[in-house]
């Protein structure tokens, strides 16, 4: 082809695409230094709240220990455990009562949200059962469950499951229903079945409307995770800092809530990098 | 070098017809607010032939497209093409809108191979096939870019590659080009042309530029206001090759005369009906 045939804005695009990135560049690292900056205050207010050693503390201890005795605290327990069971096994059976409730979510909500958004018969049929019981707060479902499944995992995880499931499979079915007529139209004339349309158009138009329900889901899941470890446990972060408040054991209430605050967080920054990657385009139509 | 009227329904263009309007109508909704969109469109068009229809917005000059397309189904009548009805979207029938039917989360080639691909190649012939197309538009280079990275203009080549990849028999285009600013779209316009004369396509195109129209077409269909109507065809042969500066020549100018003559009634027309109908 020859240069005549390009669009005139072909050649300056290159130089504006760079641009673009080093104003990107520069906003992000702004926005970095300011959440940096937050959080350094946040750390300032709570050390001169408790004096740490250096003045006579505004709040007692036994209200807000100061950081340097709760990370004290948290060295203790990595050492010898909280109740007999090491801090890892907390840490890592909260994690699975979670992970497990939130895979099947995914592994299960997500396709039924997408069936739901594809078929109006599917809809009719699992609409009422998801409608009816989203305004009842799952946590009053516990004690039901445990008298159903026992005082086992088993009903912890079904307590999860009830709060994500309908979250993941709505907004797959949400994400379905607004996929732009015309991407379908124009998939329909280049020859493509149902079956191709529903793969290639249909779901990665739909992913960016999944990871909202997954990244909300994660938020949700580890509230219900609290709820879940309050009764009927021996072990589990929530249930090491509920427990330890039976004994004002404040330090080691801050050390769980801290963990699961960093567990939290971690989660919605792992899907955040994966949808960076998977949605590149998101958002850019 | 001008136009002429003529009728598009004539018994004698029946013989040549590739595509065939016959008595098409739609009607949208039930009852009194029923709004009839298209009202018995006939019309024979013929294999190569470069058809634009313009008309006032509303007019429901999409609606036709859509029908030709598979994406609506007339009221009356039928569409035929190569003497089969139109009953659903195919391959055959290439369609480049307006803009925003990219997909996004494909790659410039992916997009260009997805019908291939969809109707059965392997990935590496509809690989080849797609780049043979995005050269063709004078994509080549971009090919791994992603739509979003690409400028209005080159979107809708691409838009253009993938229609033709199928190798359709007929390309419609729905008012293709309206998003782009005047400068690109006359590069296209030149592109298009260029593309039509090499692959010898059945076009139909829709637009509400008159200019456009005169320019591209071999056959122009001018359609009333609602209930839209073929009002008048013509056959226009400007040939901008024999003078490139064709569009500011004095038969150009008298032919745009006449059809916005034609337009402006129905225009004011279509006004008034959205008074009204508030």
């Amino acid at each position: 082809m020859t240069a005549r045939n390009l669009d005139p804005d072909i050649a300056v695009q290159a130089g504006e695409a760079a641009d673009d990135a080093g104003a990107g560049r520069r906003a992000a690292r702004r926005s970095r230094t300011l959440s940096l900056a937050s959080f350094a205050v946040m750390l300032l207010a709570w050390t001169a709240l408790t004096g740490s050693g250096l003045w006579p503390p505004v709040v007692e201890s036994i209200f807000l220990p100061s950081p340097l005795a709760v990370w004290q605290a948290f060295v203790k327990l990595w050492n010898i455990g909280y109740q007999g069971r090491s801090l890892a096994h907390h840490i890592l059976i909260s994690l699975m009562r979670f992970g497990i409730a939130f895979v099947f979510c995914i592994v299960v909500g997500v396709p039924v949200g997408l069936m739901m958004g594809m078929s109006a018969s599917v809809r009719a049929l699992l609409d009422p059962p998801i409608e009816t019981t989203r305004p009842i707060p799952k946590l009053a479902l516990l004690p039901l469950f445990i008298i159903w499944f026992g005082i086992g995992e088993l009903a912890k995880t079904i307590v999860i499951i009830t709060a994500l499931f309908p979250l993941m499979s709505i907004s797959a079915m949400q994400a379905v229903r607004s996929v732009s007529l015309r991407k379908i139209q124009a998939a329909e004339s280049l020859g493509a079945s149902r079956w191709t349309i529903f793969r290639r158009v249909v779901l990665p138009a739909s992913l960016p409307g999944i990871f909202t329900g997954i990244r909300v889901s994660v938020g949700i899941g580890v509230t219900m995770l609290v709820g879940a470890e309050m009764v009927a446990t021996s072990d589990g972060i929530a249930w090491m800092a509920l427990s330890a408040a039976d004994f004002i054991q404040t330090d080691i209430v801050l050390v769980g809530v801290l963990i699961m605050a960093a567990m939290g967080y971690s989660l919605d920054r792992i899907c955040r990098v994966i949808e960076a990657r998977l949605v590149h385009w998101s958002g850019k139509d | 070098m001008s136009i002429a009227p003529i009728e598009l329904d004539r018994p004698e263009r029946k013989a040549a017809a590739k595509l065939v309007f016959d008595g098409v109508s739609k009607r949208f909704g039930r009852g009194p607010d029923a709004v009839l969109a298209v009202a018995r469109a006939d019309a024979y068009v013929g294999e190569g032939e470069f058809l634009c229809i313009v008309g006032p917005s509303g007019c429901g000059k999409s609606t036709l497209l859509n029908i030709v397309a598979g994406f609506e189904r007339p009221t009356a009548g039928e569409v035929r093409l190569d003497g089969r009805t139109v009953e659903r979207p195919g391959a055959e029938r290439g369609v480049v809108f307006q803009q925003g039917a990219l997909f996004s989360w494909m790659t410039v080639l992916e997009n260009v191979a997805f019908g291939p691909r969809a109707r059965g190649q392997a990935a590496g012939a509809a690989r080849d096939l797609a780049m043979t197309y995005l050269e063709m538009v004078g994509l080549a280079g971009f090919a791994r870019r992603y739509p979003y990275e690409l400028s209005g203009g080159m979107q809708q080549r691409v838009g253009i590659a993938r229609a033709l990849a199928n190798d359709p028999a007929v390309l419609l285009m729905d008012e293709p080009f309206a998003a782009l600013d005047q400068q690109t779209r006359e590069l296209l316009q030149e592109e298009i042309k260029r593309i039509w004369r090499r692959t010898g396509k059945t076009v139909l195109w829709i637009t509400h530029s008159i200019e456009e129209a005169l320019f591209l077409a071999t056959h122009l269909v001018v359609m009333t206001a609602r209930p839209g109507r073929l009002k008048a065809a013509y056959a226009v042969g400007f040939d901008a090759d024999a003078d490139r500066n064709v569009t500011t020549s004095a038969a150009f100018t008298e032919a745009k005369r006449e059809i916005v003559g034609l337009l402006r009634a129905e225009s004011i027309e279509a006004q008034r009906q959205e008074g009204v109908g508030r």
